[in-house]
């Protein structure tokens, strides 16, 4: 392999780099806070995002309208699915041992993308909407990636905002440091739970409507988003918040930065040796956060 | 002082252990001289489970040794403590609740294995659990598990015990009985660690007395003396 | 009772050894496959079922058995049978290599780095194409043995059943339930937690590594995504759940149930094949989470070697 590297190269993986990772950071601040606050592993998250893109797609192919107003359809159409996921069936294994959790939104999540394909088939589908880019100083800017990252950042920030300042965000995160604590205090843990996962779905959704103006999409998409959650989240600690948002622009450079010398294949596989190494160096993630 | 230090199975020095910028352990030395019953008091937070999982090797320690018939056993996996024969309870019960106490018992590491059968029913028998042996230890009650929990230990065969609150939660009768259990470990040449709440089990038990607070030791002695050291009084009552 | 039982099994086994004899082709592949089944849950049963580690990339170790058996076979002309044993310590290996650091992980953790295992090896064996034709798969030369595989998954089977009762009925088998129970209280009871998992570990990876050079041979071809499948794994700890995760013959029990199942009904609902499948699995966590055998043993205080 011969590769000469130029300013600019290491410019665009910076830029691609971090503008990928807001939105990993986005989606995976909802697997987080599912993981801090209920000790669930959601199999399932990447599922709700496709069914965000899905939202997002069809609002686009039937109203044809701006398929960025598609988010303010697609979030609390998946936050209310959320929540009917977790009265339904999620909350009866809220602290149980990981493998009922792992199995459980499995499940769901087989069953969902099932759904998907009978409902919409397995075709790739695209929503042609902002194409084309910016090149500053040698260095390319997709358009819909920049607004994808300009909308993924302030959702993101307005999430952690949300946590930080509001009574129940607070609630929130009394709960993943202590349900018992919490409770004691006066706080309705099922309700936590259930807005959590309402929460997190809203945040998967969000990041598929703008996955779905970037990318084309099929209904197995969203495996490959759970497992960058789950990266992001054991970079940046899990039950860790903030560690979200390190982790996922971590997530976006190493993933650019690998792909300079590998091949796209291959830069996955050092994800995931990533991942175990970070598990064995530091398993509460390199922020720290709440050891099990 | 010296020949105390000589006969002592279980040596402890200057023993730290920090969490963060808490110092739970300092500096803390203790020397057991074999078949006696010593007591581990303080106020909550004082560091006696630390000090106890740092000799069993559940945490490491950051400094100070702890030496275990002439021979360090500080930095030692917890199944190597155990298995040389410093044996301990939990504060909290930790019997393994999905198998039958007769087997809670059999899964101990023992030298002698072809005896364990044998040993596990007479313990059983000594507590009078003989009956439940094929029951699942978390169908039994608090007290039998409390129990359950101090023969177990017993299985190893251990030349030190150190119990973590035995008789928390524990009725009259039951204690009584234990208590009596716990000289005759000491008849039969074991030395006894006991961290105890009650005044009155410490006094009426112990020969030795530790007392930790804010992870240092500050007195120790026999149970008359602690009672009326100032210090004590003031770590408990004072402030 | 107990001679009872001895002439039962002695009997199943002999049918089993005739079945070839009067069965069809198709009816062969089915029992094979059932086989199949029965030794993967028996062999996920055996690390995460007794201690507690979930393992949620079991199928890493067929695909790499899978993997090993089909080039031995194909580069280096071994026969199926050493070449699949030889899978089976292919497995056994890669286990060593990845359980020594990760069986320091905890809970959700360790589950979470099985799931990497599995990816890391679909890429890598994507990625090595000249050893393993990437992508396009592998390919091994034609031989029709479909009754000696079966007989070979039967054996498979059976052995790891057999594993399985000695080690549930042996101290070594309790003292890895206490690591499920309570890995601090074990160690503290002298137990070397950390060897009794690695153990458990490599025998729980060889036997997928064996019946994935089996299958590798009755299928003849093999890709990346068809031997290091998710769906897999769920299957196989969804077997082992339903029939009771932790006793000798739940596992099994629950393959042959859930297998049974699969075939001959779900195979009509083709279209709704994986929501059917998603919520069996649903149902099994929901309502039977200690299986079958787990519920009965915990009534009738039935003895481990039931």
């Amino acid at each position: 392999m011969n590769v000469v590297i130029t300013p600019a190269m290491v410019g665009q993986v910076v830029v691609s780099g971090l503008l990928a990772g807001a939105l990993y950071s986005m989606v995976a601040l909802g697997l987080a806070l599912i993981f801090g606050v209920m000790r669930v592993i959601n199999v399932a998250h990447g599922t709700l995002l496709t069914m965000g893109a899905y939202t997002t797609f069809w609002w686009f192919r039937l109203l044809g309208v701006n398929p960025y107003l598609s988010l303010l359809v697609s979030m609390p159409v998946m936050f209310v699915v959320g929540i009917g996921l977790q009265r339904a069936m999620v909350r009866r294994v809220v602290n149980a041992p990981e493998l009922s959790s792992l199995l459980l939104t499995f499940g769901i999540s087989i069953a969902l993308v099932n759904g998907l394909q009978l409902a919409f088939t397995s075709d790739l589908r695209t929503v042609e909407f902002l194409t084309g880019a910016f090149v500053v100083g040698g260095v390319a800017l997709s358009k819909s990636r920049l607004v994808a990252f300009g909308f993924a950042l302030v959702i993101t920030l307005g999430a952690y905002w949300f946590l930080q300042a509001t009574r129940f965000g607070k609630a929130i995160r009394a709960t993943s440091q202590s349900p018992m604590v919490a409770m004691v205090c006066g706080v309705n843990v099922e309700r936590v739970h259930l807005y959590t996962f309402g929460i997190a779905s809203a945040l998967a959704a969000a990041g598929g409507s703008l996955v779905a103006i970037m990318f084309a999409i099929q209904p197995e998409m969203g495996q490959v988003y759970t497992f960058k959650s789950f990266l992001v989240i054991v970079l940046g600690g899990a039950g860790n918040y903030p560690g979200a948002l390190l982790g996922g622009m971590l997530l976006g450079l190493i993933e650019q930065l690998s792909s300079l010398f590998l091949t796209t294949q291959l830069s996955e596989a050092v994800a995931y040796v990533l991942l175990v190494l970070v598990l064995l160096v530091r398993p509460t993630g390199l922020l720290g956060g709440r050891a099990t | 002082m010296s020949d105390r230090v000589e006969a002592s199975v279980l040596e402890i020095s200057e023993l730290t252990k920090r969490f963060g910028g808490v110092t739970a352990v300092n500096r803390c030395s203790l020397a057991l001289a074999p078949g006696r019953i010593y007591g581990l008091i303080g106020p909550n937070g004082s560091g006696k489970t630390t000090l106890f999982d740092c000799i069993t090797g559940l945490i490491v320690r950051d400094g100070g040794t702890v030496r275990f018939r002439g021979r360090r056993i500080d930095g030692l996996p917890p199944h190597r403590v155990a298995a040389l024969g410093v044996g301990r309870t939990f504060q909290v019960i930790r019997v393994f609740p999905e198998l039958t106490a007769l087997e809670n018992l059999l899964v101990v590491s023992r030298r002698d294995r072809d005896g364990a059968l044998r040993r596990a029913r007479e313990l059983l028998a000594f507590v009078r659990l003989d009956e439940l042996a094929a029951e699942y230890a978390g169908n039994l009650s608090y007290g039998q598990q409390k129990l359950l929990e101090f023969v177990r230990v017993l299985m190893l065969g251990p030349t030190v015990v150190l119990l973590d609150e035995p008789a928390a939660g524990v009725n009259r009768t039951l204690l009584n009985e234990l208590l009596a259990a716990i000289r005759r470990l000491r008849d039969e040449g074991r030395t006894i660690l006991i961290v105890e709440h009650d005044m009155k089990v410490v006094m009426g038990l112990c020969e030795h007395v530790f007392v930790l607070d804010y992870g240092e030791k500050i007195a120790e002695g026999p149970p008359e003396e602690i009672q009326r050291d100032e210090r004590v009084i003031e770590a408990y009552f004072g402030r | 009772m107990r001679g009872l039982v001895v002439a039962g099994l002695a009997v199943a086994l002999v049918l089993l050894v005739l079945y070839p004899m009067v069965a069809s082709g198709y009816e062969i592949r089915f029992m094979l496959q059932l086989f199949m089944w029965v030794a993967l849950a028996q062999s996920w049963n055996l690390i995460s079922g007794l201690t507690g580690y979930v393992s949620f990339g079991h199928v890493a170790f067929f695909g790499t058995g899978a993997y090993a058996t089909g080039i031995l076979i194909t580069t280096h002309g071994w026969h199926w049978a050493a070449a699949s044993v030889a899978g089976g310590l292919a497995a056994a290996i890669l286990a060593l290599i990845i359980g020594y650091p990760c069986l320091r992980l905890k809970g959700p953790y360790f589950a979470i780095a099985m799931l990497g295992l599995n990816e890391v090896m679909r890429v890598l064996v994507s990625y090595f194409e000249g050893l393993t034709g990437g992508g396009m798969g592998l390919s091994l030369p034609t031989l029709y043995a479909s009754v000696q595989i079966y007989y070979a998954m039967a054996i498979a089977a059976l052995a790891v059943t057999g594993a399985a009762y000695l080690i549930v009925t042996s101290r070594f088998g309790l003292r890895l339930m206490t690591i499920r129970e309570d890995e601090i209280a074990a160690a503290a009871m002298g137990i070397d937690t950390a060897r009794h998992k690695l153990y458990a570990f490599l025998l729980s990876a060889f036997v997928p590594g064996v019946v994935g050079g089996l299958f590798a041979r009755d299928q003849g071809y093999i890709e990346p995504i068809a031997v290091f499948p998710l769906a897999f794994t769920i299957t196989m700890i969804v077997m082992a759940l339903f029939g009771g995760k932790g006793t000798v013959w739940g596992p099994a029990l629950g393959a042959a149930t859930l297998f049974v199942l699969q075939e001959l009904v779900w195979v009509r609902f083709l279209f709704l094949h994986q929501v059917l499948f998603g919520a069996i699995i649903i149902l099994v966590v929901l309502f039977m989470p200690r299986g079958v055998l787990g519920v009965l043993q915990q009534r009738y205080r039935l003895p481990r070697y039931v």
